[in-house]
């Protein structure tokens, strides 16, 4: 079927006007665009040309430039030489990033003038409040690899977000040292791993020793119950101060690790109890300023279930 | 033809003689002492077997019977090269000379590899297609020791050259029954290696079907004489008889393990690997031990441990390979060989697929789809060539072989770098070894870096120190004891409680053995290290007084 004839003859559309393009970024889109599709050879072996020389001047410049984004030999052993000089009981050193572990070798672990005083050396994912509680350290030397690969990480800010003073940092060599000074140091009054030998264990064996939870090393009571039934750490009464403070955790990586209760008598009262059995440092706070003034009787009980328990690493402080 | 003849020997005596020099600074990994054991084993049963066949086959399975998860056909050539060069001749030490077999196999790779390379883009295909696969730190590092996969990889290379060439028009040096022979023998030993190789029938196969779709390309008529990888026809692939019928004999044959009690040791073989044990690995801060494991895993390895420009090119030649089926289909490329393609893709391509499904255990690092990265290398030379030849026809070398060193440099670097520490190598997307320590990723395997604090401990452990090397296992400190590269005085302990010295390798999975090395050994202080861009590797602990 034809159609007749508009008598008023054809019609004829203008085409709309090109968007405004003052930038001249839709030209631009529109000019890659059809260099790159349809795809032709020239484009795409140009593009692959250049990613590769890309990659590989990058590649290069890497390499090249590695050794002197990483500390030599003479700059730890700086770095050693000023924390054997000014570091003082009650400090410990950081590493940042925490694989950089070839400061255990090169620092100092114990104050040389005070050689009774050790110099913890940590090397932990993370130093703010939540995540440690940095027992007993008033001072910490933050050694930092700051060009490293891969960067320091978070630990500068996380201490000097816990920190009155800052000092630094200053640049040894490759290494940046900087110094927090705690605003509130948690100093325990007391920790049972520290009188593990004044306690009378029964129904298993407890020694203190540091070992891994959760990845990380922590110094604790390893409880290792004889069966299915409790084992029970009592410790000679001692004052418990305003807070006592638990953690507890499955040594090791938490492989067959079944669950635990570890209950926590004062006087034979349970003040606190802490289940668990997923491989964390799993925390706890009992406010001990309730309790009478003057010396307690402080027993830690813990149930291992499982066919072949996983010994349970705890750690109780008496915080003033 | 000149370059096609020489290449190939070219590289194959370039690879051996580097591995051979190189080589003694390379560590006795974990499996390795198990497997040059095992080797010694085979071997006292071959020669038995010479003298007395009644009473080899008798004591067969007391043989055969260290290390039957794996086949024999490897292991028993280590125990042979051991024979030979070491307890008949004396002229290696006995791990050196169970190595020479692996180092032979690197060369017969990087070969086929530049023959190959030559057959697909020309000369500088052939010469950068085995440089693409071995200028890769991982890959280096295998050529050297004693171990499976990189022998596993060069024979499935050569199973798949040979197939192509049986599937093709033109025969080369021998007949299509020849190649399809060849096939047969390659894939033998490629199953008597590992099971690796029974991935290859359906990859082959795939390859054979997916290339009979031809789109609009010409499909009919013979294959043209001349013309590798059938253009025109599609032949039957009568390899994949030969490989059913060879394959199976020579596996038989080779490995006496199953010569007694034949089914239910295949059985358990298979379902050995079938429901392989998950050991704990470390991927992007996060420890892996139960599947589903990510899908991603290993493209995220692939492109932290190949390095970026090397991988670069390997992409760009998977995207051409993919352009080339497709112009073929729409009819615009009638010279392009649609199976040869998919062969190329598949080979290249699948072996990481199979490891990124959720239940494959992961371990190992890039050596368990290493069989992938000789396709990878060749379709990434292949891309090198095709680019300088778009971009300056005149002069398509000069393009081609300045991205060629552009690639390889820093790779070349690298590798020389990192050496002996090849399990311990990241790229440089990854940061090195430090960023792939910051990004929580597995930092080592197979224990093998304790090689760099032999000469400490030699120099100053105390006489008659007890040591606990944690994983070195004690077949290889025997062996490097027997070697002369450790202090034969020197006891293995078993734990750190009866320890004057501990060897920790840094493994976050067994962090716990470095914790209990402090307490037992009461410091947390290393007396020596290895390390790798200040990323500790291995750090010795030593008792008070047990450090001269």
């Amino acid at each position: 079927m034809n159609e007749l004839p508009d008598p008023r003859g054809p019609t004829y559309r203008l085409p709309s006007p090109p968007p405004p393009d003052p930038t001249g970024w839709h030209a631009l889109r529109r000019r890659a665009r059809s260099t790159l599709w349809p795809p032709r050879a020239p484009a795409w072996a140009a593009l692959l040309a250049i990613a590769v020389a890309a990659a590989g001047l990058r590649g290069l410049w890497f390499q090249a430039t590695l050794p002197g984004r990483l500390p030599a030999a003479t700059d730890w052993q700086a770095v050693a030489g000023l924390l054997s000089r000014d570091a003082r009981p009650g400090d410990a050193v950081a590493l940042a990033p925490p694989w950089a572990e070839r400061g255990r070798a090169a620092l100092p672990d114990r104050i040389p003038s005070r050689p009774d005083a050790p110099l913890p050396v940590l090397a932990l994912p993370s130093y703010a409040a939540q995540a440690e509680d940095l027992a007993g350290i008033r001072r910490v030397w933050l050694v930092a690899l700051p060009r490293a690969p891969g960067g320091p990480g978070r630990a500068a800010e996380e201490l000097a977000a816990r920190a009155s003073t800052v000092d630094g940092p200053i640049r040894i060599g490759r290494i940046e040292l900087t110094r927090y000074d705690l605003r509130e140091p948690s100093l325990p009054a007391w920790s049972l791993s520290g009188r593990l030998g004044d306690a009378v264990v029964t129904g298993g064996s407890a020694t203190r020793e540091v070992r891994e939870v959760a990845g990380l090393p922590r110094t604790c009571a390893v409880l290792r119950p004889d069966g299915a039934a409790p084992i029970v750490l009592r410790l000679p009464p001692a004052r418990l101060g305003s807070v006592l403070r638990v953690h507890a955790g499955p040594v090791g990586d938490g492989t067959g690790a079944g669950p635990f209760v570890v209950r926590l008598l004062v006087d034979g009262v349970e003040v606190g109890r802490l289940p668990g059995g997923a491989p964390a440092w799993s925390p706890a706070r009992i406010d001990a300023a309730r309790l009478s003034p003057g010396e307690h009787a402080v027993s830690v009980e813990a149930t291992v279930a499982g066919p072949a328990p996983v010994p349970t690493c705890v750690e109780l402080e008496a915080l003033p | 033809m000149t370059a096609r003849r020489y290449l190939p020997l070219a590289w194959a005596a370039t690879v051996l003689l580097a591995a051979a020099v190189t080589s003694p600074g390379v560590g006795i990994s974990r499996d390795e002492a198990v497997y040059v054991e095992a080797g010694a084993s085979y071997a006292r049963f071959w020669r038995e077997a010479a003298r007395d066949p009644s009473r080899a086959l008798a004591l067969a399975d007391r043989y055969y019977a260290p290390n039957h998860e794996h086949p024999g056909l490897a292991k028993g050539l280590f125990g042979l090269s051991r024979t030979i060069l070491h307890d008949a001749t004396g002229i290696l030490g006995e791990v050196q000379a169970s190595r020479v077999v692996a180092w032979l196999l690197a060369a017969f790779l990087a070969a086929l590899l530049a023959l190959w390379g030559c057959e697909l883009a020309g000369p500088l295909g052939g010469a950068i297609a085995p440089a693409l696969f071995l200028a890769v730190p991982g890959n280096a590092w295998h050529a050297h020791v004693a171990a499976l996969d990189l022998p596993v990889t060069a024979l499935v290379l050569g199973t798949t050259y040979a197939w192509w060439r049986s599937t093709s028009a033109s025969r080369g040096w021998l007949s299509t029954a020849g190649w399809a022979m060849a096939a047969g023998l390659l894939f033998g030993a490629a199953l008597s290696t590992k099971h690796n190789a029974w991935l290859l029938p359906p990859v082959l196969l795939g390859a054979w079907v997916l290339g009979s779709f031809r789109g609009r390309q010409e499909s009919h008529g013979p294959a043209a004489e001349g013309a590798i990888g059938t253009v025109r026809g599609h032949r039957f692939p009568w390899a994949i008889v030969a490989m059913a019928v060879i394959g199976p004999a020579v596996l038989v044959a080779t490995w006496p393990w199953i010569w007694h009690h034949t089914i239910p040791r295949l059985q358990g073989w298979l379902a050995f690997h079938l429901h392989h044990e998950n050991h704990p690995w470390m991927y992007l801060g996060r420890m892996l031990r139960e599947p589903p494991f990510p899908v991603a895993y290993p493209l995220v390895v692939t492109s932290l441990t190949v390095p970026a420009a090397i991988g670069v090119a390997m992409i760009g030649g998977v995207a051409q390979s993919v352009s080339r089926i497709v112009s073929a289909w729409r009819g615009r490329a009638p010279g392009v060989s649609v199976p040869t393609e998919w062969l190329l893709l598949l080979s290249a391509i699948l072996p990481i697929a199979l490891v990124a499904w959720p239940t494959v255990p992961r371990f190992g690092g890039a050596k368990h789809w290493m069989p992938a990265l000789p396709f990878l290398a060749l379709l990434g030379a292949r891309a090198l060539v095709t680019v300088g030849r778009v971009l300056w026809p005149a002069r398509p070398g000069a393009v081609t072989g300045a991205l060629a060193a552009l690639a390889l440099a820093p790779a070349a670097w690298q590798v020389a770098h990192v050496h002996p520490f090849g399990t311990a190598a990241w790229n440089e997307l990854a940061g090195g070894a430090a960023g792939a320590a910051s990004l929580g990723m597995q930092r080592q395997f197979w224990g093998d870096a304790t090689v760099a604090v032999l000469p400490a401990l030699n120099e100053h452990a105390t006489p008659d120190a007890r040591v606990w090397f944690q994983e070195t296992p004690p077949l290889a400190v025997r062996q490097y004891q027997r070697e002369g590269r450790l202090r034969g005085d020197l006891v293995p302990a078993a734990g750190p409680e009866d320890a004057d010295l501990s060897i920790w390798q840094y493994h976050q999975e067994f962090r716990d053995r470095e914790f209990r090395t402090w307490t037992e050994l009461r410091t947390v202080r290393p007396v020596a290290g290895a390390y790798l861009d200040e990323v500790p590797l291995v750090q010795v602990y030593a008792r008070p007084g047990a450090w001269r």
